[in-house]
């Protein structure tokens, strides 16, 4: 009989305790060498915690780390990185100023008298880049290029440390379908030669269609593992979320009626840049703008709120030309924003949840130029209520809600103002499945009541759920519209890849 | 508060090494800078000099609030200073001192808008155009009182002093002029608290982008801040020169340190009006409390200063500590 | 009026502002906003007039600087890296620290107040380079800060230990992932940047003059700062940066020679480097932090 070969990697009874939190009780993961395993779970199951553990960057309270059957305890991510763990986190370990080379030798550059060796590392980032058919040149700067191809170097910077177990958290988050499709035929490549991939991930279908064994988290706990082949969407799902959970909704289109919100001829020069973009949006209409984060979206939605100044092309909102306008003066015109950036730029993370929630409303809120604290927190409450926000309290700093509590307080706070037309950015990023469902639903509500929504998403799946029309941007301009019923997975991917329609 | 207490013990404790190790004993020393402070005679002393810090901090705090440092309190301080003193030379009378405060104000206010224009329509920082327009703004003055202003009479770079119905009324070791820096904190206190200009400032504080995101001009606000922040600085300079000795000497502004202690005192109260008043009291305190205490036991009244910048290090250090045991990285 | 010395007494006195340049240079690559230039520097001062005085020679005082700085900037290094306390109060508080502790010992060791000079007192010997005008005649430190930049560049762009300081400063999440630490060489940047200050105070109080007198530094660290940022933390960026304010100082004691009052002079290298800025504000806008 032959030996069983020992588990790539084993974490048995791990606990780990912050204050207030577990975020890990008793967790155990086995992974064999060779194997593709997929470690799902909500924001705040343990997924990120457990990862940093075993790549050295915490240490459990309790419970063993085995490698190759032998347990180890990593004093830090150097020593994770010596014994052969590399792991890719979600928003990449990248120097946008230093070049392919620089950022794959860095921390473990050659040397040569002392000083830098480049032309040996050179040939060694080179030499991995055609063994394992990346498309990079050693010379790049990284902060040029696409996050295809930065992916493409936190890879290379595994490979070249001869990582033997791979981490990578949300890999697919910034991808469009096509370069997703590469990705994965290099980490089964990978995987082939003996290495052990493990990946973070809460999209379901990706994890069906990629991994041989998957384990799902809920609130520190195991609470699924097994062969994927053996499990589906629904029981995944149901094991991330503990509840039976509606999956995909596709809400049905709104009644449209008056242009509202129109943009005409937008264009900002430079590198990433809008392109001649226009477009219309009525009351009672979702407009959904998919397609690859980078390809100008973020810059169109500053423009319209006044964040950024137009090179060319005018922005009219109810008849009016907006040009030239302060964002103050825009939102009195009629705009409210849920900005991409919850923590810099929606909220103030160190103030209380009434003052942010006062905010953008302190002229409103003051009676004969001055400011009554009550009627502050009273405006704050009554949005706590309404959307169900959980806090310790309207006086609770804003940094101690969860994600999707913040989500849902800023979202409160902007439709407040009830505005004709509200931009909408990435509503769910960061957010637990079941706040998800009532974010997407109060957006329809919103929609219903004869608002305008423009809303942009990197997630196709809440595109194709929320949006009346499908606007497809690609290197800055509007490449594909879509009817509801036309944007398809397929149509979509292969719009934001390029392939216009 | 119990870090506020235990940081003050670490700072006396260093301190008292500091004393000992030069020959001097700490006991004697500390309990000379109490008395000094607040003693029967040492209080008056202590009020004389909290008026100018406090005013200086509370002017520091103002922009401070929205996370913007002034660095050039100095300069507005002698410009405001100087300015009273042309004003109050030629306009007799209570008019006389109502113009020349005025004056001051008016002459801090500006001088701190032009810094605040090179931010917002040349790029240039403002901790640095503050800073480098401070400088040429006290050789000025020190022109000034060196050749067209000089005091005929004298061979110190001094003003001529100011005709006697044109000084601010004394009362005790200060002059009515308290009232106003008090007007000015109290006015302060409640504009940051109760309305929105203070909301929006605060707000920006918290957060810059989030402010522009929710329509928070910053141009327009760090003008405002800034004049208001030089017009207090100046207005404390003309204050300072409507009493004793009722004229401009070179230097006498900023060898007392009243800019740097005032804008400790508002960085360690996070510009909080009330608790930038309460840090400014203290160090004015202390500051005095020195000088007594060099008179009385030959301990160079520097150790205060050394006393005051230690404490900031440890509350500092003990600041950031809190501060990252809240957001674990 | 614009000759030779004119330039030579520039170079003499570019090399204090430009050995704390340097320093604030490397340490904003590293991410630390250090603007405890000033009082780091007149500590060195104040040691190095010490360390001169008791020992008799100037090449201790050099040392006794050096090592002094270095030991005083482990406040920042301490309180701002270990603790995270705030780098702008922490910076504040050590230049308070370092004018008001300088004037106490100045007065508990040397016994007097404000200046101490004297005749025995030992300063940095110039050096004859064969007589070249403007560049020779300067003491070894000066022409140790001109060796200073090309070696900081080195350092930078072609040493391991450059290449990762720059990832420090520029993500420091980022460079702990992958194994460097960000407290060692944020350490590391702030105790070399003492020492620097130790040479430009030592350069202050024992070469371009031998005395210590209070606050001597008198704003110098400041202009350091300002050239960090103007030279957008470049080795070079920074040696143009302090070369200009050098000039300008220079050329203001030439603008008294013509019979304009010392104030005037004095103003003149602020509002040069002023119109400087102005000049230059379109690059400022990405790097400073707030």
């Amino acid at each position: 009989m032959t030996q069983r070969q020992p588990d790539a990697v084993a974490l048995r009874g791990i606990v780990k305790r912050f204050p207030g939190v577990l975020a890990n009780d008793h967790v155990d993961l086995t992974v064999a060498p060779g194997e593709i395993h997929a470690l799902m779970g909500e924001n705040g199951a343990g997924k990120s915690t457990l990862m940093s553990i075993l790549y050295g960057l915490s240490r459990p309270d309790a419970g063993t780390v085995e490698l190759a059957g032998r347990p180890v305890a990593f004093g830090s991510a150097a020593a994770a990185i010596e014994a052969g763990i590399g792991m890719v986190q979600q928003g990449f370990a990248l120097f946008d100023t230093l070049s392919v080379t620089d950022n794959v030798i860095f921390g473990a550059e050659p040397r040569r008298h002392g000083l830098l060796d480049r032309r040996a590392a050179r040939t060694a980032v080179g030499a991995l880049v055609e063994r394992h058919g990346l498309r990079l040149s050693p010379t790049d700067r990284v902060g040029d290029l696409p996050v295809g191809l930065r992916q493409q170097v936190e890879i290379l910077k595994l490979l070249y440390r001869q990582a033997n177990v791979l981490i990578l958290d949300e890999p697919t988050a910034v991808l469009t379908p096509a370069e997703t499709d590469r990705l994965f035929d290099v980490l089964r490549g990978l995987a082939a030669e003996g290495r052990t991939i493990l990946f973070v991930s809460h999209k379901l279908h990706e994890v069906l269609a990629l991994s041989d064994n998957v384990t799902v988290l809920r609130d520190g706990r195991v609470t699924l593992s097994c062969a994927t082949a053996d499990t589906d969407r629904g029981a995944l799902a149901a094991a991330m979320t503990g509840r039976a959970v509606e999956l995909d909704r596709i809400y049905p289109v709104g009644a449209p009626g008056e242009v509202v919100l129109s943009a005409q001829g937008l264009t900002i020069r430079g590198h990433p840049a809008l392109d001649d973009v226009s477009l219309e949006v009525r009351a009672g209409e979702v407009v959904g703008i998919a397609g690859v984060a980078g390809n100008g979206q973020t810059e169109l939605v500053a423009a319209i709120a006044g964040l950024r100044p137009l090179d060319a092309g005018t922005v009219t909102l109810g008849g009016r030309d907006l040009g030239g306008l302060p964002v103050r003066e825009r939102r009195a015109a009629g705009l409210a924003h849920l900005p991409e950036d919850r923590a810099e730029v929606g909220s103030a993370p160190g103030a209380t949840l009434a003052n942010n929630l006062a905010t953008g409303f302190q002229r409103r809120l003051a009676r004969r130029g001055f400011l009554r604290p009550r009627a502050i927190r009273a405006h704050g409450s009554a949005i706590v209520e309404e959307y169900g926000v959980r806090a310790a309290g309207v006086d609770a700093p804003m940094r101690t809600l969860s994600g999707g509590n913040q989500q849902k307080a800023i979202l409160g706070r902007e439709l407040a103002h009830d505005a004709p037309v509200l931009l909408v950015e990435q509503p769910t990023r960061g957010v637990d499945i079941g706040a998800i469902a009532q974010i997407h639903r109060r957006i329809i509500s919103y929609r219903d009541a004869g608002h305008a929504v423009l809303l942009v998403s990197a997630e196709l799946s809440e595109i194709r759920a929320l949006a009346d029309r499908v606007l497809v941007m690609y290197e800055g301009r509007i490449v594909a519209s879509f009817g509801k019923d036309e944007a398809t997975n397929e149509a979509l991917g292969l719009a934001m890849a390029g392939g216009a329609r | 508060m119990r870090t506020v207490l235990v940081t003050l013990l670490g700072a006396l404790v260093l301190g008292a090494v500091l004393l000992a190790a030069t020959g001097a004993n700490p006991l004697e020393a500390y309990g000379a800078i109490v008395t000094g402070a607040f003693g029967p005679d040492g209080i008056q002393d202590t009020l004389a000099y909290a008026v100018p810090v406090v005013g200086m901090a509370t002017a520091l705090a103002v922009p401070l609030r929205a996370g913007m440092v002034n660095l050039g309190g100095e300069g507005q301080l002698v410009l405001g200073a100087i300015s009273a003193i042309v004003v109050g030379s030629h306009v007799p009378g209570v008019l006389g001192i109502v113009a020349a405060l005025v004056a001051g104000a008016a002459a801090g206010a500006l001088y701190a808008t032009v810094a605040a224009v090179c931010e917002t329509r040349l790029g240039v920082p403002l901790l640095v155009s503050t800073l480098l327009l401070s400088y040429p703004a006290m050789s000025f003055a020190a022109y000034l009182v060196r050749f067209p202003m000089r005091d005929a009479g004298s061979s110190l770079p001094q003003s001529e002093q100011l005709p006697p119905d044109v000084r601010l009324p004394a009362l005790g070791s200060v002059t009515v002029g308290v009232f106003l820096v008090v007007a000015a904190v109290a006015v302060f206190a409640v504009v940051d608290a109760r309305t929105p200009a203070g909301f929006e400032a605060r707000v920006t504080g918290w957060g810059p982008r989030f402010a522009a995101y929710a329509g928070i001009e910053r141009p327009g606000l760090t003008v405002r801040l800034l004049a208001c922040s030089g017009g207090l600085a100046g207005l404390v300079g003309a204050v300072v020169v409507l009493g004793f000795p009722y004229r401009f000497i070179d230097g006498a502004l900023i060898t007392p340190q009243y800019t740097w202690i005032g804008l400790l005192a508002a960085l360690l109260a996070a510009a909080n009006p009330l608790g930038t008043l309460v840090a400014a009291v203290f160090f004015a305190a202390l500051t005095s409390g020195g000088f007594a205490m060099e008179r009385a036991t030959q301990v160079p009244r520097e150790l205060t200063a050394v006393l005051q910048a230690v404490l900031i290090i440890f509350l500092a250090a003990a600041t950031g500590v809190l501060r990252k045991r809240r957001n674990p990285a | 009026m614009v000759d030779a010395a004119l330039f030579a007494s520039a170079l003499g006195a570019l090399a204090p502002i430009l050995f704390a340049a340097l320093a604030g240079a490397l340490c904003q690559r590293a991410g630390v906003f250090n603007i405890s230039l000033e009082g780091t520097m007149l500590v060195g001062a104040f040691a190095g007039v010490a360390g001169s005085w008791y020992v008799g020679s100037a090449w201790v005082g050099v040392v006794l600087a050096v090592v002094a700085a270095t030991g005083y900037s482990l406040i920042l290094a301490v309180g701002h890296v270990s603790f995270g306390g705030d780098a702008i109060v922490l910076g504040v508080a050590i230049n308070l620290l370092a004018v008001g502790l300088t004037s106490f010992l100045i007065r508990t060791v040397f016994g007097t107040r404000g200046t101490f000079s004297d005749p025995a007192l030992q300063g940095l010997p110039d050096l004859d380079l064969g007589g070249i005008p403007v560049l020779s005649g300067h003491s070894l430190l000066v022409y140790l800060s001109w060796l200073a930049v090309p070696g900081l560049a080195v350092l930078l762009y072609r040493h391991p230990w450059g290449l990762r300081l720059r990832g420090v400063g520029e993500r420091p999440d980022a460079a702990a992932s992958l194994g460097v630490s960000v407290t060692r060489y944020r350490y590391g940047v702030i105790l070399a940047a003492g020492a620097l200050c130790g040479l430009a105070g030592a350069q202050l109080a024992l070469g371009n003059v031998t005395l210590f007198s209070e606050n001597m530094t008198a704003g110098r660290g400041w202009i350091a700062v300002v050239a960090v940022m103007l030279g957008r933390a470049l080795p070079y960026g920074v040696l143009a940066a302090a070369v200009l304010f050098g000039l300008a100082e220079a050329f203001g004691f030439r603008l008294q020679g013509i019979g304009l009052p010392q104030q005037a002079t004095d103003a003149a290298p602020y509002v040069v480097t002023l119109l400087a800025l102005f000049l230059s504000s379109a690059r400022l806008r990405g790097r400073t932090p707030t």
